[in-house]
């Protein structure tokens, strides 16, 4: 996947407002691989939405979105289930662990399908963003900032073409903020990906090759 | 698929599924245990003999009293009605009795006191007879005459004449395995002859001997006097064709052997059986529909953690995996149970069938078998497409 392009996108419920001032909204965006996005909103513009669509969670949008040249409207849950593996990773602003499973396990029960970084390499992580003492701590039972980090750890254990970031910080002081933006940077430059994130306020401190503001 | 399971075994309810366990496994030990009883008993009603199959009558005449009172036989059937016989619609093929028009003596020694009697032979068409062709066969070199007995002639003398007299009781097998003299007398000769048991009937009631045998000495001791035909064998297409006891009826013939009351009891037999597979059934019925209903809300509860697998990349065939793998190991360890239930009952009631169905067959097993296998095979496939569907509706939530 070489390009994510939004030909005329607009969630239904924006469709009837004529006030919208948008580099996205009802605008032809694309996005291409390698490059780094920065999407900019205030909330409520819909910005948890487009990180939806393009994942392939909700379709209720009008215009069209396209991957290459594959509309995502016509995708089965089997393809979907292909692009999830490998060629889209998203780290989720709720974040989406399972609480009941410890911090180890919620990257594994993701690594094991895709097979895709060592114990070693994920071990790392862990030390790197100063969680290496949780790993074996049930979800349920660590702060908000932890889950964010084990959910970024999650998001990188698979190839992928795009990284969606939705507001990947909201709960991270400056320095672990920083970590996590070099781990992303070095990983996406690693395997060539393009990364997209969205912010209501905070965001990565790192050069964006765009900014685009909903 | 062991961090999956951790994940997807919360709210399983081990209340509903021994429910459904119990219930299912109640309802597959009852469908089994008809069919099997089904099998055991149906080849005794049906009379079916490891000598003569299942789709022969007997057919012979009532003996008129006047008639053997001055002397003639009036229950012999003539040239024409053989042929009336053959002409019939139901009729495969017609072959005759024949009798022996000599003596016959028979003496068992059995060590310490010997048995012996008159009797007679009779014999039929060898085609009519299932027994090896090797053993059935008369050489007049060899002196030994193969004969079939009733089987209740055994028990008469077992039951009966052994125990009055102090004589052993005789087993099938020893009786097959000892041979007893026979001597044939008539036309001015005697000879002296060695009989052995070649086989057991139950619906012959007659001393049956190989055709050529009866020929042969017909020939030689009866110097080939007018056989007269006083039973037939008919084979038939359908032993429960109406026809057949309409003909019989019509010309005053009589069948031997009751099949028409066994056809009866066979008719309650399959009543009867088909009432307990019926409630086994529905048991077995409601029982999946617990099933399915846990199962659902096993799923709704589970909603979200399905949602987020599908969004890690999981295939909803993957994500069902778990609860197929769940359901078809319940369903499977349900099929082993029943089917040792089914054994150990089978092994209470065999004994009792066994004095009360002289002839009780052991085959039929493997059909119940096959019969659960198929059951639970289409039961786990039933629960796999509910269970995939569902998840297949949560996969695809918007």
């Amino acid at each position: 996947m070489k390009s994510i392009i939004l030909n005329d996108v607009v969630p239904e419920i924006f469709a009837q407002r004529g006030d919208l001032r948008s580099d996205i909204w009802h605008k032809k965006v694309v996005f291409e691989k390698g490059l780094t996005y920065l999407v900019e909103a205030a909330s409520g513009q819909g910005k948890s939405s487009l990180c939806s669509y393009l994942y392939g969670q909700r379709g209720d949008y009008r215009g069209s979105i396209l991957f290459d040249d594959d509309d995502i409207s016509r995708f089965d849950t089997r393809h979907w289930s292909r692009i999830r593996r490998n060629h889209l990773s998203i780290l989720f602003q709720e974040m989406r662990l399972f609480p009941e499973l410890t911090a180890m396990e919620n990257v594994r029960i993701k690594n094991q399908i895709t097979r895709s970084q060592s114990i070693a390499t994920i071990g790392r992580w862990f030390e790197e963003l100063g969680i290496a003492d949780k790993r074996d701590v049930p979800v349920a039972k660590m702060s908000y900032g932890q889950q964010q980090r084990v959910a970024l750890i999650r998001a990188l254990c698979q190839p992928f073409d795009f990284l969606l970031l939705d507001e990947p910080i909201s709960h991270l002081d400056e320095h672990n903020g920083n970590i996590m933006r070099d781990m992303i940077l070095s990983e996406a430059r690693r395997i060539g990906a393009g990364v997209i994130s969205t912010s209501i306020g905070r965001h990565l401190n790192m050069e964006y090759d765009k900014v685009l503001s909903l | 698929m062991k961090l999956i399971w951790k994940l997807l075994r919360r709210h399983i309810s081990v209340g509903q599924l021994t429910g459904f366990f119990l219930a299912n496994l109640a309802g597959m030990v009852i469908i089994l245990c008809g069919i099997q009883i089904y099998l055991d008993i149906e080849p005794t009603l049906s009379g079916k003999d490891g000598l003569i199959g299942n789709d022969y009558i007997i057919v012979s005449k009532p003996v008129k009293q006047l008639g053997s009172l001055i002397g003639k036989n009036t229950a012999r059937f003539s040239d024409q009605e053989i042929a009336d016989m053959e002409a019939q619609p139901f009729t495969e093929s017609v072959g005759a009795f024949k009798s022996s028009q000599y003596g016959v003596y028979a003496r068992l020694d059995t060590g310490k006191k010997s048995v012996s009697t008159d009797m007679f032979f009779e014999s039929v068409p060898d085609r009519y007879i299932d027994v090896d062709i090797d053993e059935w066969a008369f050489d007049p070199q060899s002196q030994t005459i193969p004969i079939i007995v009733p089987r209740n002639y055994l028990n008469l003398y077992n039951f009966g004449f052994a125990q009055a007299q102090g004589l052993p009781q005789l087993s099938e097998g020893i009786l097959e395995s000892i041979s007893f003299d026979i001597t044939l007398y008539g036309n001015h000769m005697r000879d002296s002859f060695k009989g052995r048991v070649a086989g057991f009937s139950n619906r012959l009631n007659t001393i049956l001997v190989p055709m050529s045998f009866m020929q042969w000495a017909n020939n030689r001791y009866a110097s080939g006097q007018d056989d007269i035909t006083s039973r037939l064998i008919v084979e038939v297409g359908n032993p429960a064709d109406e026809r057949i006891n309409a003909y019989l009826q019509e010309h005053g013939y009589e069948a031997e052997n009751n099949s028409s009351d066994s056809s009866k009891i066979g008719f309650l037999l399959k009543l009867i059986v088909s009432i307990i597979v019926a409630i086994g059934a529905v048991i077995s019925i409601l029982a999946i529909y617990i099933l399915t209903l846990s199962i659902y809300l096993l799923l709704q509860k589970n909603t979200e953690k399905l949602e987020n697998l599908v969004l890690l990349g999981y295939t909803p065939r993957r994500v069902a995996a778990p609860y197929i793998m769940l359901t078809a190991s319940l369903n499977i360890a349900i099929l082993i149970i029943s089917i040792i239930a089914v054994c150990i009952a089978r092994g209470i009631y065999s004994a009792k069938m066994a004095t009360a169905f002289a002839g009780a067959t052991t085959a039929g097993f493997m059909y119940t078998v096959m019969a659960g296998v198929i059951l639970i095979v289409v039961i786990i496939a039933f629960n796999s497409l509910i269970i995939q569907r569902k998840i297949n509706v949560i996969s695809r939530k918007r």
